[in-house]
């Protein structure tokens, strides 16, 4: 196993490889030039001829030791990501500081979402082809038809401003639990329709094994048969699917953060996007690919755990 | 069923833990009975270092930290510039081209790290050339250089000077500028290299505010996070992209709310507070609610003090009449009403060789589009007509531009027009593209309305819809061939519209239309040197008639500004040019506690 895991992180070098030259090539020949933008009204043609020196954009593309694509590969090595030019703020301690805001918002979001899921397509899969599995379908469907964007506007209104259960924004009087509880709310619930119609495939594909049939014949309980055994069987989609997600957490959720004043990620990606901050882009991009590189070794890793039939062979 | 119990059971437990988190049981940030005045803004704040603000929002919250040599009365109307840091008005020589200005003694700037043990030390006149030259550095690389761009003697050899050196570190500030120069710590000698009316106005403007060296040395690139100003306010907490705390200023010298003011300013109340002491808050509060429906909400529960009406809840807010609804009346919501010095247009790009010499076509455009039905549906009516560049509120404003100007609203004259402009082109005209600064669904509404405007007239565009990035670059590289722009003045002269005609600021300077008419050049080099007087008044009306007759835009509108506050928010007189104007505002806490009850109660 080692041998594959060493393996697999030295795979990991051509792929972050490839990643840094898309981004560059991507940002650097298609992005345009951002120094009019950096420069303000009226800039003379030094003024954008100095900032192109402070960010090292008057240096060769490629084939140099000092060229901007070197000194790019340089940088995300090393973590030290520069300056962001639309703010001059580090974009390390942008980073820093988003990362807290977004992860306290999508981890219980994330967190509830699996629980509520799981635990509900257990139970419809037991309930197969009743009235209660037709209007969870049901319900699922509608929730995955609904705009994200109205779930938001919904619950900041009635939940929110209406009845006064949850604070309408972000609020430094405020306590992070606070803050979160409602855009968490409504992330879990808008995300349970896909999840949980998933997570019903994958139970109801095992609820048919049989297994099952002989634990049921053997006398155990249902609670016992779909906690202890249809759920282990069914680890192996279950992990592919919440490993290969945590990655994304990092990134956080751009239209909850915006809409309740969470100062994370997502804020900053898009913020980044509609200013063509490509540094910080890049940075985030980066980060986002070394993770999703991690969380799927992790995720190869964890089937051999949960199924002893898989060997890293 | 064991099974499912616990199913069920789990379930419950989890909807009482999230019911628990989810409870708001927010606690007043106010101790005692200090006083908090809270804001919303709607973009984050990017930096607050003036040499380098260049954005609406950073510069009103930097207002609050920093001062400059003058501001403008916060009463009187006109406006009219009253001395801040300086002691009195400027004193200027026979031929108009040196300043002597005065600084005030006892001004101290708010305690900081950067000052070591002495936590703080007095403003000199040496720190307004300091923070003046550092604009000059190019190393510094600051968005402001066009303020003082050919205007002071010696500067420009400064910044020539700055270029020369390898890194910021090597530019020597205590090399001399001739017309930056102290005779003592509190007199302060610009000489100019001609006459330059307006650097008052710009005296006024955030950029020139006084830096320390200290705090520049001392917290280098990250001072745009560390704001040592003198102003009534300090920084006290900034958690970039969600909020601001501004606490008072301890250092703030004794200033005192205006005694005087216009006529209706002591039946309105603006009065009621002369001669207070200021700041008159202790505390602001501001935080960056960027999306409209919960800046809304927050307003109508109180938690921040003003706001701008979000065009989707207009309706909510302000009757037929114009007045506001019987609910904000309930709630003693008051409105404020006033205009804007702004003016949005459609602009032509003159050099482009289907619209630049087809006079005819760029009239046909602007007969083709409906105003009065652009500024109903865009604005709800927040704007006014738009027939030339200066805006009702500009001194110059000429009343009769509307008898002068041609191309309004006329789809008939249009069509005529485009028969004639499709005759002097030499067939059928081709497709136009209009450059939109601006993807969401209000510049496609906006789009598609100008598109339905010009196919009623037989005109066939085509709405480019781009980020603003991407718009800015179109428009300096005059690759646009209309676009959708406009102006909002920086201090209350003309000639800060005439600037954008002027044939020599051509893009990628501020005439983004490359307009060029010898005649209209001849009458801004007069009036840019001229003094206020009725002579040069007469000469911007002449200037505009003559931009109106070539039709280089589609002069769509002028704003007007509709601001909600609440009745615990004392001394809201709308100004369109101020900053730093919360040191005048008064809160009454028990009112606003008040409403947070009468919310609680349901009513």
């Amino acid at each position: 196993m080692t041998t594959y895991i060493i393996r697999r992180l030295l795979y990991t070098i051509p792929i972050v490889f490839g990643v840094l030259l898309v981004t560059f090539v991507l940002f650097s020949l298609v992005g345009g030039d951002v120094t009019d933008q950096i420069a303000g009204r009226a800039a003379s043609i030094e003024t954008r001829e100095e900032i192109r020196k402070e960010y090292g954009w008057d240096k060769p593309l490629f084939l140099s030791w000092d060229s901007q694509f070197f000194n790019h590969l340089k940088n995300a090595v090393t973590f030290n990501f520069g300056r962001s030019w639309s703010d001059r703020e580090l974009i390390i301690d942008k980073i820093k500081r988003g990362a807290g805001p977004s992860l306290s918002l999508t981890i219980p979001m994330f967190l509830g979402t699996l629980i509520i899921s799981i635990s509900l397509s257990l139970v419809v899969a037991f309930l197969r082809g009743t009235i209660i599995d037709v209007l969870v379908v049901l319900l699922c469907v509608a929730g995955m038809s609904i705009p994200f964007l109205s779930f938001i506007l919904f619950g900041q209104y009635f939940l929110a401003f209406k009845w006064g259960l949850f604070p309408v924004f972000f609020s430094p009087d405020l306590s992070t639990a606070q803050y979160v509880a409602l855009p968490v709310l409504i992330g879990i619930v808008t995300g349970l329709g896909s999840n949980l119609r998933f997570y019903r495939t994958v139970m109801l594909d095992e609820m048919r094994s049989d297994y099952v049939r002989t634990a049921f014949a053997k006398g155990l309980g249902p609670a016992r048969v779909l906690f202890k055994h249809v759920l282990k069987n069914a680890m192996i989609p279950i992990i592919t699917q919440v490993v290969l997600a945590i990655p994304f957490l990092f990134l956080g959720s751009l239209l909850l953060e915006r809409f309740f004043g969470i100062p994370g990620l997502g804020y900053l990606m898009i913020e980044a996007i509609g200013a063509r901050d490509f540094q910080v882009i890049s940075a985030m991009t980066y980060i986002g690919a070394i993770l999703f590189v991690i969380f799927n070794l992790i995720t190869d890793i964890c089937y051999s755990i949960v199924d002893p039939r898989i060997t890293f062979e | 069923m064991n099974g499912r119990g616990g199913v069920v059971r789990f379930f419950l437990f989890l909807s009482l833990l999230l019911s628990i988190v989810g409870c708001d049981s927010s606690k007043s940030v106010a101790d005692g009975n200090e006083t908090v005045l809270r804001g919303a803004l709607a973009a984050k704040v990017r930096g607050l270092d003036p040499g380098d603000i260049g954005d609406t929002t950073s510069s009103s919250v930097a207002s609050q930290i920093f001062e400059c040599l003058y501001q403008y009365h916060y009463l009187k109307r006109p406006y009219e510039l009253i001395p801040q840091l300086a002691d009195g008005m400027p004193e200027v020589s026979e031929d108009s081209l040196a300043y002597t200005i005065r600084i005030k003694k006892g001004v101290y700037f708010a305690d900081d790290a950067c000052f070591g043990e002495r936590r703080s030390r007095e403003l000199k006149a040496d720190d307004f050339v300091f923070a003046w030259k550092r604009i000059a550095d190019i190393k510094y690389v600051s968005k402001n250089w066009w303020i003082f761009d050919s205007k002071i003697v010696g500067l420009d050899e400064f910044r020539e000077y700055t270029k020369s050196c390898k890194s910021a570190a090597d530019v020597d500030y205590s090399r001399e500028v001739e017309g930056l120069m102290t005779s003592d710590d509190y007199t302060l000698v610009i000489k100019l290299k001609k006459v330059w009316p307006q650097i008052t106005y710009l005296l006024a403007h955030l950029p020139s505010a006084p830096i320390a060296k200290e705090a520049a040395a001392y917290y280098g690139r990250d001072i745009i996070n560390h704001p040592v100003g003198t102003g009534p306010f300090k920084l006290k907490k900034w958690h970039r992209g969600s909020y601001l705390e501004l606490v008072r200023n301890p250092n703030f010298r004794e200033k005192f709310y205006p005694c005087e003011g216009d006529n209706a300013d002591t039946a309105d109340g603006y009065l009621a507070d002369a001669g207070k002491r200021l700041p008159m808050v202790d505390r602001i509060l501001t935080m960056v609610v960027q999306e409209d429906p919960p800046r809304w909400l927050l307003f109508m529960q109180g938690k921040i003090d003003s706001s701008g009406i979000p065009k989707d809840n207009f309706n909510e807010a302000i009757d037929q009449r114009g007045g506001l609804t019987t609910e904000m009346r309930r709630r003693n919501i008051h409105l404020r009403v006033f205009r804007d010095p702004s003016t949005y247009w459609l602009g032509f790009n003159m050099e482009d060789k289907i619209l630049g010499k087809n006079k005819p076509l760029r009239e046909a455009i602007s007969c083709a589009v409906d105003r009065e039905k652009y500024i109903e549906l865009f604005t709800n009516n927040r704007g006014e007509v738009a027939y030339g560049f200066i805006p009702p509120l500009m001194k110059a404003y000429d009343s009769h531009i509307k008898e002068t100007a041609k191309a309004g609203y006329d789809p008939e004259r249009a069509k005529h027009l485009v028969k004639r402009a499709e005759e002097i082109y030499g067939g059928k005209l081709p497709k136009l593209i209009l450059a939109m600064p601006g993807t969401d669904v209000v510049f496609r509404q906006r789009g598609e309305f100008l598109k339905r405007c010009f196919k009623v007239v037989g005109l066939d565009v085509e709405i480019d819809y781009m980020d603003w990035p991407t718009f800015q670059n179109k428009i300096k590289t005059k690759s646009a061939q209309m676009f959708s722009l406009g102006w909002i003045a920086d201090y209350p002269d003309t000639e800060n519209f005439l600037q954008l005609f002027y044939s020599k600021n051509a893009s990628p300077g501020p005439n983004n239309f490359n307009y060029c008419n010898r005649d209209f050049d001849r009458i801004y080099e007069q009036v840019a040197v001229m003094s206020d007087s009725a002579e040069r008044t007469e000469l911007y009306r002449k200037a505009e008639r003559i931009v109106v007759e070539d039709c280089p835009a589609v002069f769509l509108l002028h704003g007007v500004a509709y601001v909600l506050c609440h009745d615990w928010v004392y001394n809201y007189k709308p100004h369109a040019f101020g900053y730093g104007l919360s040191k005048y505002r008064r809160i009454d806490s028990a009112k606003r506690s008040a409403y947070e009850e009468l919310l609680r109660a349901g009513k």
